[in-house]
């Protein structure tokens, strides 16, 4: 630059401070949020977990049996000299640096309220580099088996309760009869439609499903005797899980490979639901959240097994459970002070009350997931409907072209009106004038599904627009009609894209209270929902609700039990959002 | 698939085929039709209750009130809408001073100086900031923030107050103003910032003196948005700010110049548009009352504030747009 040629007398001289000093500011500037948000997130975490309790024993512990394991795991995997010195630079030195810095603020600034050095280094130092280790971990073999293995354990669990969560609402015995009747025939045909190319068969499905579904309604209150929940849900649930996990591996494996992905969990799982119904916990759950996880991890074990590469990362589970379990024991033995923490079990299992240590979140988790699943429904629906009318089927120009210039601005006007102005429309058309009840789910899930229709379509059609118009106009040449391209070319290839987009919405919704709040959302309720029109609480309607109390135990204990449990919610779907992108992207 | 003859019929009518298609397209274009209906279903409901609402108390009455008590023990209630236009305003300013310098500053930061990787990174993490829910940060306005100011700055401080709720409204708002801003000044062309360098100009003064006026136009509707979706903010309001309609202190300064002390109004409990509506939803909902018809009039003013907001932002970044 000009600096370079400073000889003439002042001519060509810069002085640099300025541009120096703007350039860390808007970086400063840049990181003034997420340093703020970050701050109160190790706050709410260490309220969440009582970490303030915490002996420096037990953190020292459990560092020991779960973080370095996981640690150690991850530069195993990188398998990278270059990391490896990086992390454990960082790890020793922000050791040091976290310690020296923290003794110094203390004794000489004033001191940090709830916070030792020993947390600070966790958050500060240990977290980020886990965070770090992991994203490059999983880029190496052994790492990304680790992650995927974990991650569909985790998912299977999650997915096990929501559906699990769902039968409270809907009709468990309908659902059996639709399943016997309507779905399982229509499925049949289309298979073996779809086997013979007979398309016949194949367009016969629809009436069939529909004709079971109908059926299934007239006969719900003739027939008067059913299997009971278990059996249902193994015959509706478990069984189709496992034989679709079998099918998938068939093709590749082979078939007794099949019927061992297929078997193995289907009879741990019924094994599983039997003898908990027998201990009187809640069989059907139990054996939803093992099927759910068991077939797709099978599945999994089995792919990987036949690529044979990274087998040593199918370890990375026992490794944690190993090391949570040897915490445990090891903090057992020592008889250190262990921390209380808010967010526990009995936090998600309990009713609210009117007392910290009892209360629980439960019926306001059931209310979101139903919801949420009501929703998701919906929105997809409606987006990629729209999504498809607005990208394929209306021309640029013309009148045609006009309306769609204005549903355009339309759509992008309604993403602007506040959430609270949803909550009015909703109180005034579902809740009011169509009677579908004040503060019911019903009402909850329109009002909603609006709100985030206009994020949904606009994603949606940013996927759909980013499908390559090359591949449509090959369809055309082959004689397929708008419809033909559209569902054999377009979606598909857009589908990814969509999702992404839907589960980002999703978690737009989930978080949303003031449209709640404005339909009449209870605040409180001590009951889980059992039907879309019974009154319901959400998980942001019950922090609200919490937030408002004014004992310490409440502010600082229970609502920041709920923040997290939100927020780690809203991480996972977010996070299957990204990778559901990231694997698309790769795939293109 | 036609079939297998010698010679196929290819403008042969197939009935089934065009009734699927017609049907297919005629679903796509109601689900369209819905997001239509949508806006309609909102003007309409705001209307035809704020209509009943204005036939009680007048238009004039609602815009120039001093008073709002839609629920007063006592009686005599009161729909003056001015002190809640306060409580917007003053949340809404305070947020804007945060939001604007410091979304301007990371938008020339992620366009002008930030490595790719760099920007790889912060950009997602940046749009965290507005994926938090708004009831996560109103609770950390009341639990947090507040008690950390009340221990260092203000110690006068009341538990709800409007400063701690403006600080977290500003922080979400953040991402909105630097995301629009930084995809304007990224669209500024290489050339004009070359010329600049070869004009002997630092890059100081190529991204304060070019850059930024070259995109001044998407900047500015950035700044639209955030403020509009400040004003539409509820829940970090209801948590934090409390609910209280005031009215300012106006005092005499010297020479009798009327001024309003801003600690008066920050520090202290207030209430805004989307306040008193939450508020009044404690009462019946089932319709018919004043109280019930006037949050339809508050929402009718927040929906029509909101809409010429983003219609102006709009029309900035269309018609002020350079082209390159």
């Amino acid at each position: 630059m000009a600096t370079d040629n400073a000889n003439a007398g002042g001519f060509g001289e810069v002085s640099r401070v300025r541009g120096i000093v703007f350039e860390y500011l808007s970086f400063g500037a840049s990181v003034f949020g997420l340093v703020a948000l970050g701050v109160l997130l190790v706050y709410v975490a260490i309220d969440a977990f009582d970490l303030a309790n915490a002996s420096p024993e037990w953190l020292l512990t459990y560092f020991l049996t779960l973080v370095v394991p996981f640690l150690a795991f991850c530069l195993y995997s990188a398998s990278d000299r270059d990391v490896t010195r990086r992390a454990l630079g960082a790890l020793g030195g922000g050791l040091v640096a976290v310690a020296a810095l923290f003794t110094a603020v203390e004794a000489f600034v004033a001191p940090i309220p709830r916070l030792n050095w020993q947390l600070a280094y966790l958050f500060v130092v240990a977290a980020p580099v886990s965070a770090y280790l992991a994203y490059v971990g999983s880029g190496g073999r052994v790492g990304a088996v680790g992650f995927g293995l974990l991650g569909r354990l985790v998912g299977g669990v999650a997915i096990g309760l929501a559906v699990g969560t769902l039968f409270l609402v809907f009709d468990p015995l309908l659902w059996f009869l639709a399943y016997t009747l309507g779905v399982l025939p229509a499925v049949g045909l289309y298979a073996v439609g779809r086997r013979r190319s007979t398309p016949r068969a194949q367009t016969a499905a629809v009436p069939v499903a529909l004709a079971g579904l109908i059926a299934a309604v007239v006969l719900r209150d003739v027939v008067a005797t059913y299997p009971s929940d278990l059996i249902i849900y193994l015959w509706t649930v478990a069984v189709p899980v496992a034989a679709a996990g079998g099918l998938l591996v068939a093709g590749r494996s082979g078939r007794t490979v099949a019927a061992l992905v297929a078997g193995l969990p289907l009879a741990a799982a019924a094994a599983g639901g039997f003898l908990a119904a027998g201990v009187g916990l809640p069989g059907p759950t139990v054996l939803l959240v093992l099927v759910l996880t068991g077939v797709p991890t099978a599945v999994y074990v089995s792919r990987v097994a036949d690529a044979g590469e990274g087998l040593a990362g199918l370890g990375l589970p026992l490794l944690l459970g190993a090391g949570a379990i040897a915490g445990a024991l090891i903090v057992e033995a020592w008889g250190v002070p262990a921390p209380d923490p808010w967010l526990d079990g009995s936090f998600l299992t309990a009713a609210p009350s009117r007392t910290p240590v009892e209360a629980g979140l439960y019926p306001a988790i059931v209310g979101s997931v139903i919801i949420i699943a009501l929703v998701a429904v919906l929105s997809f629906a409606l987006g990629v409907g729209t999504s498809v009318f607005l990208e394929e089927y209306t021309p640029e120009s013309g009148a045609l072209g006009t309306l769609t210039r204005i549903l355009q601005v339309n759509v992008a006007n309604l993403a602007a009106v506040p959430s609270v102005v949803y909550g009015l429309l909703g109180l005034g058309l579902f809740a009011n004038l169509l009677g579908l009840g004040i503060g019911t789910a019903v009402t909850a899930a329109l009002t909603l599904s609006l709100l985030i229709l206009p994020i949904t379509i606009i994603s949606a059609q940013e996927a759909i627009r980013s499908v390559p118009d090359d591949l449509r106009r090959g369809s055309d040449a082959m004689g397929a009609t708008r419809w033909q391209t559209t569902k054999n070319v377009v979606l598909p290839e857009a589908m990814p894209g969509i999702l992404t987009g839907t589960i980002l919405a999703l978690g737009r919704a989930i978080g949303e209270t003031a449209p709640l709040i404005m339909i009449g959302a209870a605040t409180t309720v001590f009951r889980a929902p059992d039907s879309l029109f019974s009154r319901f609480s959400a998980m942001p309607m019950q922090i609200y609700t919490w937030a408002g109390f004014p004992q310490a135990d409440f502010r600082y204990g229970v609502v920041a039990a709920g923040v997290i449990t939100l927020l780690l919610i809203l991480v996972g779907m977010n996070g299957t959002a990204i990778l559901l992108r990231n694997r698309a992207e790769r795939g293109s | 698939m036609t079939d297998s003859t010698e010679s196929p019929d290819l403008t042969r009518r197939d009935g089934l085929k065009r009734l699927r298609e017609g049907t297919y397209g005629g679903l796509f274009a109601a689900c369209a039709a819905i997001t239509l209906l949508t806006t309609a279903a909102i003007f309409v409901t705001l209307l035809s209750d704020a209509v009943v609402f204005f036939r009680s108390i007048s238009i004039l009455e609602f815009l120039t009130g001093t008073n709002w008590s839609p629920n007063p023990a006592g009686g005599g209630q009161a729909f003056g809408i001015i002190p809640l236009l306060i409580g917007t305003l003053v949340v809404t300013a305070t947020a804007a001073l945060i939001s604007i310098p410091v979304g301007t500053l990371t938008a020339i930061y992620l366009s002008e100086y930030a490595t790719p990787n760099a920007r790889s990174i912060l950009k997602p993490l940046l749009e965290i900031l507005a994926g938090i829910p708004t009831v996560v940060y109103g609770y950390f306005a009341l639990v947090y923030v507040t008690p950390a100011l009340k221990a260092t700055l203000f110690p006068e401080m009341s538990t709800f107050n409007a400063l701690s709720a403006s600080i977290m409204v500003g922080i979400m708002t953040i991402p909105m103003v630097s995301s629009i801003s930084e995809d304007a000044m990224s669209a500024v062309p290489d050339e004009l910032r070359q010329a600049g360098y070869g004009l002997g100009a630092t890059k100081f003064e190529v991204s304060t003196g070019i850059v930024v006026p070259a995109s001044i136009s998407g900047i500015a509707s950035s700044y639209i948005l955030a403020v509009s979706r400040a004003i539409g903010e509820t829940m970090i309001v209801v948590v934090a700010m409390g609910a209280q309609a005031r009215m300012p202190e106006v005092q005499q300064a010297l020479f009798g110049i009327p001024f309003v002390n801003p600690a008066d109004v920050l520090l202290e409990s207030g209430m805004t548009i989307t306040v008193a509506m939450v508020q009044i939803t404690g009462g019946d909902l089932t319709g018919g009352t004043l109280p019930y018809n006037s949050m339809f009039a508050l929402g009718l003013a927040l929906f029509a504030v909101t809409l010429v907001m983003n219609i102006l932002s709009d029309i900035i970044a269309q018609r002020y747009r350079e082209e390159y």
